[in-house]
């Protein structure tokens, strides 16, 4: 067992946790954070995405213990970022669930595409997914509500532009631009 | 919001609304098995066998560990599983092994304790003694009277033997053109992205078992656990909340459930099970493995005579409740004449045990083997004849003037126009520019290959397609409670289960239309046995045919006495008001649903005499024909094949379907594009090999079991045909499966078609990398010799 102290979804939490205890363990039993889904166990799938300082993680293959000190956001600490909003619109509109049980994980990783590449390419998100499964889809939609939801927030974006220009707001995640 | 749009049809049918069901998911609301939270509940890791087959001696328990195995938790029913049909062997699949243990991944026992990471420390520490047996792995060679025998009492490893014959022998064995492949699609597992998952407790306000459990049919599965378990059935409640994918891999009770429900009667403790991947990858239910030795008859014209040959399936080593994989076989052999006026068929079918985990439904059920068999057949035929594919499909389609009419192996195709599909497929493809780029070559050295796969859907199918079928269960009907609260909501119960396809919303409309309301007025139930009617679940693309069937009659029902009391509140006969936006329309005035309502239930001093109270009915539906309406389609895609490594790019892939009348575009086409998916990773990428000697599942892991990503799978274009049923409500037909039947058939045959001069083999799924070089190279070296 180890003392840990780090923010999750912006409050600060100090606990001892067993070594070997994973963070997607930490967050869905220890704290009832469900919307963090665990589809593999491996690292594969990416369906446990949640954020660690701002930047994307496997939660499943991240030891609680290593989070020492840092800021752990899942989906449910941003549901007031604008980012999610325009992709839970885009995703509504594109049909890009069905089961939904890899939407979360989907959603988080798509708001880093948006971060980093702001209106990106169909192609470019295409290969940033790879890594992040979803059975029911056949990601068409998925890429197209990626894709709609990068355009409306950079809207006078052309393609060159480098920086990509969305600040994240919600509570605890610090984006990594 | 969407508007009422329709080419004619009422209402809400055919409008492109938005789900209803996606705001949780949206927000990462979603509930799954495992986000139940009881106090005190406990976690079960299981031990299993990690050989492939040998009698149990012996499991020896650690000190004081909470640790259960078969007889332990008892005592328990049988639970005889398959058809029934005399000849199938059955062979019980008992929650825990028995004596013996009859594939790796087998659940020997269980450990219950605080956490799943501790349950699995226990679990390491449990001995398990076995004296391994020759392990069975190939459905062929399994059939050879010195193979090992999984079940003792069993003349030969063969759960039936079935010969399918019927037609014109006598033209079949005259046939001049006889063209005759060895076809396999290899095994592999649905990977659902939620796997299996149950949490089970005793409640004591009613004295029941009350069972959250991921399944498509929380119904038939109380039944099943009612049985084995030896309880009332309304001593069970099962619960489905949100499940995470299914595609037909949530459809059998599986022992792990079993084992989890007796040990929560037993203990009296809320315990939960979430399978993990590895699990699920070795040891949930398998799909699709079967073997085709046929050969296709023809005239010199290319006209198709029929098939004849043997088909294996793998099945497994068990077979699951309720059904198993019985069907597998006959479905195979019954659509191996496809889409095509064949007149003839004589197949021996061999449903076969071997040391694997037990086979079970996925997406298609036998009709991606069975269209990857006679698509690839027709293709390999159009070679040995010098003829165009697109031009020996044309003269073998059954046309629209065929229709309705059975088929050879006994399908009812009722409606439809197959060479239109066919013809739009190659115009949305635009087979003259793709033959343009195959013959000016590529400039990276890689080879264009286009193919075409036809195929048709059976759905919506009902008592006397699941009778011929000898099922245990037969979905032969769906409910619906409808229900009209004082204020004029609606309350919709139903016995089928929602997992991805979006049926709260096309429900919602089907009602909307019906009751003359908003969708948004609709609230669909569904998944507890405690407040939905008796219904049979989600699974060979019925849901829309039956459970759609059934709330259109409910709420046609509740509307004809909401039309009566609105008539007598507004003084004037039933039959001159109509039901339109929330409000019953007289000639000369107009009374709100929610008023009519509120007198059926709160204020019954204002019914018409005789009428008694309450807007609400339970109903059950089945089509007027129950042989089963066909949904059809043909795919159409393009690819590019790296020679040397076997990379296989796919450039473009299009659909060109019919599903009858269409309840809301969106949705169909994500089922589509979803299915698509699914037949592509079926086609290039997923498989559980086994290790030929050992029986060892050689893909426990998405390390190397592949599922296809975004940047495997290419964006689908769709066409659609609209031919509307004739025996189903708005003329709707399923169309859950259709989309995962083509994708192996029509890149086996874009993959021939690329090596045609070569005439290189494509006969094996998935067609990894290693197959496809390995089928370059073998055909380039054949040329040179
Ligand atoms: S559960 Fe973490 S990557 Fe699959
Ligand atoms: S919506 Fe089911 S896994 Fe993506």
């Amino acid at each position: 067992m180890i003392d840990l102290s780090f923010t999750l979804n912006g409050a600060p939490v100090s606990q001892r946790v067993e070594d070997r205890t994973s963070l997607a363990d930490l967050v869905r039993e220890g704290h009832g954070l469900t919307g963090t889904h665990v589809g593999c166990e491996h690292g594969a799938c990416g369906a446990c995405t949640v954020l660690v300082d701002g930047e994307p993680a496997r939660s499943c293959i991240v030891l609680a213990a290593m989070c020492e000190g840092r800021a752990v956001t899942t989906a449910e600490g941003l549901v007031d970022d604008p980012v999610m909003a325009e992709l839970r619109r885009q995703f509504h509109d594109k049909h890009a669930l069905q089961c939904g049980f890899c939407t979360p994980a989907m959603m988080i990783s798509a708001r880093d595409i948006i971060a980093r590449h702001g209106a990106a390419a169909p192609a470019t998100i295409r290969k940033e997914l790879a890594g992040q499964i979803c059975r029911c889809t056949g990601y068409a939609p998925i890429v197209a509500a990626i894709a709609a939801a990068g355009a409306a927030l950079n809207p006078s974006s052309d393609a060159a532009a480098a920086a990509p220009h969305v600040a994240a707001t919600a509570a605890g995640a610090s984006d990594a631009s | 919001m969407a508007s009422p749009t329709s080419d004619g049809a009422p209402g809400w049918i055919g409008a492109r609304l938005k789900r209803k069901e996606d705001e949780r998911f949206l927000y990462a609301a979603g509930r799954y098995v495992a986000d139940v939270r009881l106090p005190g509940l406990k976690d079960v890791a299981f031990v299993r066998s990690d050989v492939a087959h040998g009698r149990l001696l012996g499991v020896t328990k650690p000190e004081g560990a909470d640790v259960f195995t078969l007889a332990d938790l008892g005592p328990l029913n049988d639970l005889v599983a398959g058809p029934e049909i005399a000849e199938f062997r059955t062979s019980l699949y008992p929650p825990l092994a028995g004596d013996k243990v009859r594939f790796v991944g087998q659940p020997v026992a269980a450990v219950i304790a605080a956490t799943r990471a501790e349950a699995e420390d226990i679990a390491a520490e449990v001995l398990v003694e076995t004296e391994e047996l020759g392990a069975v792995t190939d459905a062929v060679a399994a059939l050879a009277p010195d193979a090992p025998r999984l079940h003792e009492a069993w003349a030969d490893n063969a759960f039936i033997a079935a010969p399918v014959i019927a037609g014109d022998q006598d033209a079949l064995a005259a046939a001049p053109v006889v063209v005759r492949r060895r076809l396999k699609m290899n095994r592999q597992a649905t990977v659902s992205l939620e796997g299996r998952g149950v949490v089970a407790h005793y409640d004591r306000r009613y004295g029941e078992l009350i069972v959250h459990l991921s399944t498509q049919g929380a119904h038939v599965m109380r039944r099943g656990l009612a049985e084995v378990l030896g309880l009332a059935e309304n001593r069970i409640r099962v619960i489905a909340p949100d499940v995470g994918g299914g595609f037909g891999g949530k459809n059998r009770l599986t022992p792990e459930e079993i084992a989890v429900c007796a040990m929560a009667l037993k203990t009296g403790q809320p315990l939960r099970w979430i399978e993990d991947r590895r699990e699920h990858l070795i040891a949930s239910l398998h799909a699709r493995e079967h073997t085709y030795e046929i050969a296709l008859h023809a005239e010199a014209d290319g006209t198709i005579i029929g098939m004849s040959g043997d088909v294996y399936i793998d099945a497994g080593a068990y077979a699951l409740w309720p059904t198993g994989a019985f069907m597998e076989a006959s479905m195979a052999a019954r659509n191996l004449t496809g889409p095509y006026k064949a007149r003839a068929l004589n197949l021996q079918t061999y449903t076969v045990a071997t040391n694997k985990a037990p086979m079970g439904p996925y997406r298609g059920v036998a009709r991606p083997g069975a269209c990857f068999a006679i698509e690839r057949m027709v293709d390999e035929l159009a070679a040995e004849l010098g003829m165009d594919p697109i031009e020996i499909r044309r003269r073998n389609l059954i046309t629209e003037a065929d229709l309705p009419m059975r088929t050879v192996g006994g399908l009812s195709l009722d409606t439809g126009h197959y060479p239109a599909a066919l013809d739009m497929a190659c115009e949305m493809i635009g087979v003259d520019k793709v033959r343009a780029r195959q013959k000016a070559g590529e400039a990276d050295g890689r080879v264009i290959g286009l193919g075409i796969a036809v195929y048709t859907e059976q759905s919506g199918h009902g008592t006397s397609e699941w009778m011929k079928r000898k099922a245990r269960v037969v979905p032969g009907h769906e409910s619906a409670n409808v229900r009209m609260h004082p204020d004029g909501t609606v309350d919709i119960a139903v016995g089928i289960q929602n997992h991805g396809q979006g049926l709260e919303t096309t429900l919602s409309q089907i009602a909307a239309t019906e009751l003359g309301l908003h969708p948004d007025a609709i609230n669909v139930r569904y998944g507890d046995t405690a407040t939905t009617p008796f219904g049979f679940g989600t699974f060979a693309s019925r849901s829309i045919v039956f459970s759609g069937g059934a709330v259109a009659k409910g709420c046609r029902e509740v509307a004809a006495k909401a039309r009566r009391i609105g008539a007598a509140l507004l003084q004037v006969s039933a039959d001159d008001v109509r039901i339109e936006a929330g409000e019953i329309v007289g000639p000369a005035g107009s009374v709100s649903l929610a008023e009519v309502a509120r007198a059926a239930t709160l204020r019954p001093e204002f019914l018409p005499e005789g009428e008694d109270a309450l807007l609400e009915t339970t109903v059950s539906y089945e089509p007027a024909d129950s042989a089963g309406v066909f949904s059809y389609g043909a795919h159409a895609v393009v690819v590019a094949v790296e020679p040397l490594t076997g990379a296989v790019d796919l450039l473009d892939y299009v659909v060109a379907e019919d599903c009858g009348t269409v309840i809301n575009p969106l949705i169909v086409d994500g089922q589509i594009v979803g299915g698509v998916a699914q037949g592509i990773g079926t086609a290039l990428y997923e498989e559980i090999p086994f290790d030929p000697e050992l029986g060892q599942p050689l893909a426990t892991t998405f390390g190397d079991y592949m599922v296809p990503c975004a940047s495997e799978i290419p964006d689908i274009r769709i066409g659609h045909l609209v031919t509307p049923a004739r025996v189903t409500e708005y003329g709707v037909k399923g169309m859950g499966e259709g989309g995962a039947i083509a994708p192996p058939a029509a890149v086996g045959n874009a993959l021939a078609d690329a090596f045609r001069q070569s005439r290189a083999q494509f006969l094996e799924t998935p067609f990894t990398p290693r197959r496809v070089s390995d089928a370059v190279a073998a055909a380039d070296g054949e040329g040179a010799r």
